[in-house]
């Protein structure tokens, strides 16, 4: 077993260098990486500067630092002249001591405004996904029960409907109906406590949460559905036990596993979803930033939020992992 | 569709089909579809017709904020979903499809190598993905946007031809094709590929639909093609801003998007029964 951890954790380790690789490599080799650093000055001719020819831009104005020293230090500072992996390497140390740079836009640090954007965005994960399985167990239990009746076809219909709902647009009408129309729910995200901040959250989780759910509903009718026609399930309704008990103590605990697996991977569609679902919604997590930094090109921040969801995300999966082999011991015997 | 072969369709998979055809004709010949208006065509700007009409004789499904006709922009915005997902579907099936199908047949150190790397890719959540790279390109039309999906939706495809490839690889007619000395070259193009194609097509709906998804949350966040192009995805978050004066204008795109997109996965569903085979990833 301690092996088995060990090399989960090593491969973990592997794809995260190679995902924090990526997204570094993408950012130098697809974008200018001065100007990533420094931002709109990087254009500035400082040869032409250096003999007087043009004038530097904030260099003129009252007590600024030249263009030319800001662009010298930011080459010193981020190793620009160096090759390409080096910098990586550099670049890794600093994650790794939690300096993830600066934003062009207000000089904040990338760290303070994910530390502050972040927590958002996973309390509205895990209400999203709180609705999601609270909604989808009771209604796969209860289309499972009576398999191929009307209830089961209509929940067919229904689940291939929301799933084919984009989140946008399920965002959008729910926003019109609760918001707009009965004024249930506030536009503003109130912050004031957890109460109204998961009062604010019930929407945008319901968007993101509904088509999981259905997800999760088919999947889990399909494993309850394989489960009933095992013989212990014969076994338990020949000794008198009630539908209920059978159905809720036998059948649903081994028909949990692909709802484990799915669970992890529908992450990465709920982080995508709520790069929109907070803008719909006004929520000022790390989705929204990510979007607002990716129309300003404030690149620290694209680079500091890509690597945070990444990260996130195949950490999310390696725990899924772990925890289904700890649910289910074939999977370990396997592997 | 190409479904012969397997079970019939049901009537209400032939509607989806109907649909799908209707939509990319409709996308294809939107130029020549009699009494369409033109889709950038604002009316309130020559006093012909006000902003957000309730739908109409004159304008089917009413007017958006720009006082421009929806049922037209709707017709045209398919052509932005059709290429962005059609480029996906080629790209990744050409592509993936052989890069799969290859390492799935010759195993290896290639095998370990390339399902390495589309493991990395994939552990990006795809908006996020598509998001950085377009931003990054700085460039936001059309063909951009197609190329950036496209590629990345070689890895996916990889994923399924492999897991397709591998298990073709153990059937008995590829083991007599070595048994009597065919070159591997030729097993893979007589044999490997032809026996994954249906599992991709299959697989290819499924991802359009996903794609099209996948676009619509780029253009709702603005970052697809530039306006006043309409797409599907921008179209709802225009009509976003006036929801108090009148929700049609995201109901209509919402809906052909739910549409198509049901259409999608209900079609590449049947096509996946009827081949009986499962697709293996994703």
């Amino acid at each position: 077993m301690v092996g088995f951890v060990v090399r989960r954790v090593a491969a973990l380790v592997a794809v995260l260098l190679a995902v924090t690789g990526l997204a570094f490599g993408a950012m130098n080799v697809l974008g200018d990486p001065l100007f990533n650093v420094v931002g709109f000055i990087a254009s500035v001719d400082c040869d032409a500067v250096a003999a007087g020819e043009v004038d530097d831009i904030s260099g003129q104005t009252a007590g600024g630092r030249g263009d030319c020293e800001v662009i010298a230090e930011a080459r010193r500072e981020h190793h620009l002249d160096r090759a390409l992996p080096i910098r990586y390497g550099y670049w890794l140390g600093d994650i790794v001591r939690g300096d993830l740079g600066t934003s062009f836009k207000n000089e904040m640090p990338v760290r303070e405004v994910i530390g502050e954007k972040l927590p958002k965005s996973v309390l509205l994960m895990v209400v999203a996904q709180v609705i999601a399985v609270g909604l989808a167990v009771p209604w796969a239990v209860a289309a499972a029960y009576r398999a191929h009746r009307p209830f089961d076809r209509a929940s067919t219909v229904g689940t291939f409907g929301l799933v084919a709902i984009p989140s946008f647009a399920l965002g959008v009408i729910l926003f019109y109906l609760f918001v707009v129309r009965w004024q249930i729910f506030s536009s503003r995200y109130d912050d004031t406590d957890l109460w109204s901040r998961l009062r604010s959250m019930v929407l945008p989780g319901l968007t993101l949460g509904l088509p999981a759910a259905a997800v999760y509903m088919r999947l889990l009718r399909t494993d309850l559905l394989t489960t009933l026609q095992e013989d212990f399930v014969l076994m338990a309704r020949a000794k008198g036990m009630s539908d209920q008990w059978v159905m809720f103590r036998h059948v649903l605990r081994p028909s949990l596993f692909s709802l484990v697996t799915v669970f992890g991977l529908s992450t990465a569609g709920m982080i995508g979803g709520s790069l929109v679902v907070e803008q719909i919604f006004s929520i000022p997590g790390l989705g929204r930033a990510l979007v607002e930094a990716v129309i300003r090109d404030d690149f620290p921040i694209v680079l500091g939020g890509v690597v945070v969801v990444a990260t996130g995300f195949v950490v999310v999966n390696f725990a899924v992992d772990l925890l289904y082999t700890l649910i289910d011991p074939r999977v370990r015997a396997d592997g | 569709m190409a479904a012969g072969t397997g079970s019939r369709m049901s009537f209400f998979t032939r509607i989806c089909a109907g649909w799908l055809i209707v939509i990319v004709l409709g996308a294809i010949f939107a130029d020549l579809i009699p009494g369409l208006k033109d889709p950038n065509y604002q009316g309130f700007l020559f006093g012909d017709g006000a902003t957000n009409e309730r739908p109409s004789w004159n304008h089917l499904m009413g007017t958006d904020n720009n006082s421009r006709d929806i049922l037209a922009r709707i017709v045209y915005g398919a052509r932005v979903s059709l290429v962005v997902s059609m480029t996906a579907v080629v790209m990744g099936s050409v592509f993936g499809g052989f890069f799969g199908a290859l390492v799935g047949f010759v195993r290896g150190k290639t095998d370990a190598t390339i399902m390495a790397a589309v493991d990395v890719i994939l552990a990006f959540p795809g908006l996020v993905l598509l998001l950085t790279v377009v931003t990054l390109l700085g460039r936001r039309d059309l063909m951009v946007i197609a190329a950036v999906v496209g590629f990345l939706s070689i890895p996916p495809y990889t994923r399924v031809a492999r897991a397709t490839a591998l298990a073709v690889s153990r059937r008995e007619f590829v083991m007599a094709a070595r048994a009597i000395g065919t070159r591997k070259r030729t097993i893979l193009f007589r044999e490997i590929i032809p026996n994954c194609l249906p599992t991709l097509m299959a697989f290819a709906l499924v991802n359009a639909a996903v794609i099209i998804l996948l676009e619509g949350a780029l253009a709702f966040l603005g970052l697809s093609v530039e306006p006043p192009t309409a797409s599907w995805g921008n179209m709802v978050n225009a009509a976003r801003v006036d929801l108090t004066i009148n929700v049609w204008p995201a109901i209509w795109p919402s809906l052909a998007l739910v549409f198509t997109v049901y259409s999608l996965n209900n079609v590449g569903d049947h096509l996946r029964r009827s081949k009986a085979v499962r697709s293996a990833a994703l």
